[in-house]
């Protein structure tokens, strides 16, 4: 029988519990390391303050269940809110990212990949060292892996795809592990053979889509053909195999990503609405980062984090206004902050965790078989800077990968708990910071949260977020997005 | 305040009222719109220069780092007051095995005095169920045929709250 | 930069706010922008910058050795907090590969 165990009361002059706070306007927003948010008026927040929320104010029985009366804390209740918070600390690996080939046929504006041409296939993945790396992905304390293939272009080394495809399913049956498998591609290598393999052994797609024809191929340069129309063509493909379904294996929907230039700023609705006419359910509204070859075109493709904030925040609120109107669509950025403010589950986006999953939530398998902290750690390496290597398949064990310094380091650097204006945050309990951002940008894993562009990023994300949380309307709507 | 040249201000800060974490902290906390210089002021203040580096004026800058101080030093005191249990409850976050979720258990409506009061006696009753089968063999060693009523007198009643 | 704290060619920072570790590692920040050398002095320290590019700035590395210092600062109060999480994540990662280890 769980009874609420109240804590000691000091002979100090009584104090709030832990609670992070900011000021917005007029009101207050409050989080504590459980993850309960709550609004207030500047009267509540300092009666809050001052210990003065006693059993016969209005807010006592939602803030008591919330955490924020120090006199009614129940430390079975929040302890279990912590933990599911921050299940992925009892779990290694579960993403997987096998750099199949650099070569790639587009020549997309921010491409951090520094993809090859097609024709260097020196810089392909052979089939032994894609089995290899599946290997060594099995090796995961993660009860479930993801394998994603990436590229450059993937489809442009089919091999090695399917062998790691055809390897990662028999190991599957014996390992005792949940697999996923995944394809991140253009599509325009994409043919009917190559979807049926794909979807007889259930691998997922992703691909771009950056919004009405002449702003995607601006983005995502292709020489050989119209970009939009074969993702377009292949999308509504997917679509009508997932509708459809089949004996044996599941079609799972395809989906898409939308990374944001400078070009995109001023075109939300379009950018929306294309998704919408593409019969996709989910928009996943990404900034850019200068990590890797984007960094060299900030000048001309990058924006502000203010810029980017005012972006998001109008696409928001125009989603949020087809949802209205009967039309299904929603943002994963959001969808996933969501479920961590009103669920308290982890949604597991590696960027935005304590630590982060540099190593220990993600892997990135380089085509030659070495290991990465994730995939902008590969590109600093693939830069000339290894300081992201974490190891080789072909040398080093999962022990040694996991105890390597890089990983250590990311683990330090990346915990909000060590990082002074994290700690202070409003937004903590749901954010994460990226050493390899810190490192390419700022010069340290560490970094300088005060003065960095995607500290404000995410500020301006979790800034929109809780402004339309403020009202019941978008509350309810919202809350919809991450109801299961 | 004052401003040493056209666009450094000065903002002294007896660390009678704020110590020099607080300090270090708040004036961090404003140096995105700034280069910041910290010195000691004799032993009694802290000066805190600040040199705007963008659109934000110096004027600006001293006025949100004022507001930072008094949040900071607010901040720090729940902080320091709440550090132990704060470490407790993580600890015991992490510390706990995830096992899977069981069967609702029975409630038997009582207080835990009273689910204490009745493990007491149910340990009693086993003690002197050991004692009597100890003491030599019956036909009815356990007394099995015995009521709870012969045995030990009428119910207690258990009161609820 | 008032007067009074600079010397020629450098700085002249209080040790009592600013560490010796809080400089190291501001210095090896910009160790790519310019060579930065430190002089403890009595009570102070003495920072010396050559060889500096257009894009290096006296103020920004005093910024970066603030931020070192406010990380000194909060470890100093927030270490075992952090050393559970950090310690967990690592060995959860490790798995039944960091027990044999």
């Amino acid at each position: 029988m769980a009874l609420k165990k109240a804590a000691k009361k000091t002979s100090a002059a009584a104090v709030p519990p832990q609670l992070l706070w900011k000021r917005d306007g007029a009101d207050f927003l409050v989080t504590n390391d459980f993850g309960h948010y709550s609004w207030l008026k500047k009267k509540d927040f300092d009666s809050l303050l001052a210990c003065k929320v006693g059993e016969s104010h209005p807010l006592f029985a939602a803030l008591s269940a919330k955490g924020f009366v120090r006199d009614r804390l129940d430390f079975d209740g929040l302890a279990a809110k912590w933990r599911k918070k921050n299940a992925y600390l009892n779990t290694g690996p579960g993403l997987h990212i096998l750099v199949l080939t650099l070569r790639c046929n587009h020549k997309c504006l921010y491409c951090q990949a520094a993809a090859g041409g097609a024709a260097a296939k020196d810089t392909d993945m052979t089939p032994a060292t894609a089995r290899k790396c599946v290997d060594f992905a099995f090796n995961s304390s993660n009860p479930g892996i993801t394998i994603e293939f990436q590229g450059g272009e993937p489809l442009l080394n089919w091999p090695a795809l399917t062998a790691a495809v055809k390897h990662a399913r028999a190991r599957a049956k014996t390992a005792g592990k949940e697999l996923k498998l995944a394809l991140v591609s253009n599509f325009s290598l994409m043919t009917e053979e190559k979807a049926r393999f794909l979807m007889e052994n259930e691998v997922s797609v992703c691909t771009s889509l950056d919004g009405p024809a002449d702003l995607h191929n601006k983005n995502r340069c292709f020489s050989g053909g119209n970009s939009h129309a074969v993702t377009l063509k292949w999308l509504k493909y997917f679509q009508k195999k997932n509708e459809a379904q089949a004996d044996g294996y599941r079609v799972f929907k395809p989906s898409a990503l939308l990374t944001v230039s400078r070009y995109s700023l001023s075109r939300h609705k379009e950018i929306i609405d294309e998704y919408v006419a593409a019969g996709l359910e989910d928009i996943f509204i990404r900034p850019l980062a200068p990590i890797g070859y984007a960094r060299n075109l900030w000048g001309s493709i990058g924006y502000e984090a203010k810029d980017f904030a005012a972006f998001y925040l109008k696409s928001l609120a125009y989603i949020l206004k087809l949802n209205r109107s009967g039309v299904v669509i929603r943002e994963k950025m959001a969808a996933m902050m969501l479920d961590k403010i009103v669920n308290s589950r982890d949604p597991g986006y590696l960027d935005a965790r304590c630590p982060c999953g540099a190593a220990i939530g993600q892997i990135a398998y380089n085509y030659n078989g070495d290991l990465y902290t994730c995939d902008e750690g590969r590109m600093v390496g693939w830069e000339g800077d290894d300081v992201f290597k974490v190891g080789s398949v072909f040398k080093d064990s999962y022990a040694k990968v996991m105890a390597s310094a890089p990983t250590r380091a990311c683990v330090v650097s990346s915990n909000l708990e060590a990082q002074p204006d994290c700690a202070r945050c409003v937004y903590k309990p749901y954010c994460g910071v990226c050493p390899v951002y810190n490192y390419e940008v700022q010069g340290s894993l560490w970094g300088d949260m005060s003065s960095s562009d995607r500290c404000g990023l995410f500020k301006g994300i979790f800034g929109a977020l809780f402004a339309l949380l403020k009202k019941p309307g978008n509350e309810a709507t919202l809350k919809k997005w991450v109801d299961k | 305040m004052r401003n040493i040249k056209n666009k450094t201000v000065l903002v002294k800060v007896p660390l009678a009222d704020y110590d020099l974490d607080t300090v270090r902290y708040a004036a961090h906390a404003v140096s995105r719109a700034a280069h910041v210089f910290i010195k000691l002021d004799g032993r009694s203040a802290a000066a805190v220069e600040f040199t705007p580096t963008g659109p934000v004026s110096g004027k600006a800058v001293a006025a949100s780092f004022r507001a930072e101080l008094a949040d900071e030093k607010l901040r720090a005191a729940i902080y320091a007051a709440n550090r132990e249990l704060r470490d407790f409850m993580i600890l015991k976050a992490l510390s706990k095995e995830e096992t899977p979720p069981q069967a609702p258990q029975d409630d038997s409506g009582l207080t835990p005095e009273q689910e204490k009061e009745l493990d007491a006696l149910i340990a009693q009753v086993e003690s002197e169920i050991k004692q009597e089968a100890s003491a030599g063999a019956s036909k009815d060693p356990l007394g099995i045929t015995r009521t709870w009523e012969d045995k030990y007198g009428a119910k207690k009643s258990r009161k609820k709250n | 930069m008032s007067k009074t704290a600079k010397k020629e060619g450098g700085l002249v920072l209080d040790a009592a706010v600013y560490s010796g570790e809080a400089l190291r590692l501001a210095a090896f920040v910009f160790s790519d922008k310019a060579e930065i050398t430190l002089k403890q002095g009595k009570g102070v320290f003495e920072v010396y910058f050559e060889g500096a590019g257009p894009e290096f700035s006296p103020g920004d590395y005093l910024n970066e050795a603030l931020n070192q210092q406010c990380r000194l600062d909060l470890a100093g109060k927030n270490s075992k907090a952090a050393g559970m999480i950090a310690t967990r994540a690592l060995l959860s990662a490790a798995g039944n590969a960091g027990k044999k280890a």
